[in-house]
């Protein structure tokens, strides 16, 4: 790995290791219901201050902190046209998917490719250093499959442009 | 939009299906392929063993002289395809530039009428190449008369019409591209540059010259703006007298014809690859998050609740049952034939008579 993508992603990881602190907390508003903090935003004092961490303009990654839930919304770079649509089209299948997930938003947040909520369920369920693990990872993954996509597709079409050109020959 | 294979598929499958008949067959088929291109195919059981093939096909060029028929070094072409079995019927039919009369009894019934069949069912395009060869050929005459490079506008299909411009020594084929979606436009535009650098690479220095630009190119000026209006901007071959010599004519034609279709093929097979590449690592990434899941819970074995004595006497086999009662009973009595306890006989009746178990096995009758 790189080393300011390294940097990038360890300095995204302690802050998911400081932020994902997760109680059950039940509505303050209706009764009987318990529903992300995060995603509500009813009660000021039960989220904490966002945190936005950025590689560049093009990459950066948002952590909103409430009591029962944690929104983690990425930005992937994207320096070309092609890079563009490659990105949109992947994280748009996964969001398609996000019940494989489970901790994947199916909208992304204004201004991100892509968005994760992650509630004290999921902690509950998890465990959270591999939840955390997870996030790192799938940022990385994302990263150097576009790169992949881009490299497949732009070879594909230099071997397609050069047997279109031997026909003449 | 034009097919990479010469031979019509649906003309081959029904000149096959005539062809290989045991029984004359009374057949009257309209074929329409390629949206602009129509067949009809009819024969007739009482005059057997001919079929009648009519076609109509868009000409290339509407605008230039030649375009009211098919020219004579066309009919030629079409002649020469399988002499002994077509002859071209004159005039053709109503509404169509060219009937054919095709005699089944002189097609063989071995492998060679295979290549036949597919040779007669491959006329369309040898009618659309002879177009094109005619206007390359006749290009310096037109010219000479106009006095000027004025670009030919061909119309293979409606919505694909390319530009030829003969110049001093080459001539330019200009493909204005277009595109429905912007995601077809960026996988077209990196594969236009991609056939730049291939064609000014060392790999292809015999092929034509290939050029991607955003603006029309300025041989094109003065055309009519919907022709100019692009999404994809435009690509140029130019063809030297290297590439139409003796048979690099045909291929070359062809591979102009085939332009269009050979992108929009690349185009969507490439977004059927990156499909197919991400469904496969959707795999790869989920698998870290099945991983942060706590082990499945073991299956416990569910403990047998109260006295462990109890369960041991439960848990025993009849057999063992039966010989631990035996003892039992017999340690009783040794202990009653030599001690007599006042009241021991109703403890005993009370406390240390044996219970009687059930096996576990039977089921218990509900009522």
């Amino acid at each position: 790995m790189a080393n300011p993508l390294r940097l990038y992603l360890t300095c995204i990881r302690n802050t998911l290791e400081a932020a994902m602190c997760l109680q059950n907390f039940p509505c303050q508003e209706v009764e009987r219901h318990n529903k992300p903090e995060v995603e509500l935003k009813t009660s000021p004092e039960l989220l904490m201050n966002p945190v936005t961490i950025c590689r560049n303009e093009a990459e950066k990654c948002l952590i909103e902190t409430s009591i029962n839930s944690l929104r983690i919304s990425l930005k992937v770079k994207q320096a070309d046209e092609l890079e563009n649509i490659l990105t949109k089209k992947f994280l748009r299948f996964l969001s398609m998917r996000a019940e494989a997930f489970q901790v994947l938003r199916r909208k992304p947040v204004q201004g991100y490719d892509i968005s994760f909520l992650i509630t004290n369920y999921h902690c509950e369920e998890m465990q959270k250093q591999k939840l955390i693990d997870f996030i790192v990872q799938f940022m990385e993954d994302i990263d150097k499959e576009i790169s992949e996509l881009k490299l497949s597709v732009n070879t594909r079409g230099r071997l397609v442009a050069t047997e279109f050109l031997k026909q003449f020959v | 939009m034009a097919c990479f294979e010469r031979a019509s598929p649906a003309l081959r499958e029904i000149l096959f299906k005539i062809h290989g008949a045991e029984r004359p067959l009374e057949i009257d088929h309209h074929v329409h392929e390629f949206g602009s291109v129509h067949f009809h195919v009819q024969s007739s059981a009482s005059d057997q063993p001919y079929t009648y093939l009519s076609i109509s096909t868009p000409l290339l060029s509407q605008g230039h002289p030649i375009s009211s028929e098919l020219p004579q070094h066309t009919l030629e072409m079409v002649r020469g395809i399988c002499p002994d079995v077509v002859e071209i019927v004159e005039p053709s039919r109503e509404g169509y530039q060219l009937t054919l009369k095709i005699n089944h009894a002189r097609i063989p019934h071995s492998k060679a009428s295979t290549k036949m069949i597919t040779d007669i069912s491959s006329v369309q395009a040898v009618i659309l190449s002879s177009q094109l060869k005619e206007i390359l050929r006749n290009v310096d005459s037109y010219e000479i008369s106009c006095g000027l490079y004025k670009p030919i506008k061909l119309i293979y299909h409606p919505r694909e019409p390319f530009f030829v411009i003969k110049q001093p020594a080459k001539i330019t084929a200009v493909f204005p591209m277009r595109f429905k979606e912007k995601e077809d436009v960026i996988i077209a535009t990196a594969f236009f540059q991609e056939l730049m650098d291939v064609g000014s690479s060392g790999a292809c220095t015999k092929a034509p010259h290939c050029i991607w630009s955003p603006i029309p190119p300025p041989e094109l000026r003065g055309e009519p703006i919907q022709d100019l209006s692009t999404n994809c901007g435009f690509v140029s071959f130019d063809i030297t007298s290297r590439h139409v010599e003796g048979k690099k004519l045909d291929k070359t034609v062809w591979n102009l014809l085939n332009f269009y279709a050979f992108v929009k093929y690349h185009v969507k097979s490439t977004r059927g690859f990156i499909q197919r590449r991400m469904r496969m690592r959707l795999e790869r990434l989920v698998q870290p998050l099945q991983t942060a899941e706590p082990e499945e819970d073991q299956p416990v074995k569910k403990k047998a609740k109260g006295c462990r004595q109890v369960r041991k006497w439960i848990s025993a086999s009849k057999s063992k049952i039966l010989k631990r009662k035996y003892d039992f009973t017999n340690k009783i009595k040794r202990i009653r034939s030599r001690i007599k306890i006042h009241g021991f006989g109703r403890f005993r009746r009370r406390w240390l008579t044996m219970p009687k178990f059930s096996p576990v096995t039977r089921y218990i009758k509900l009522e």
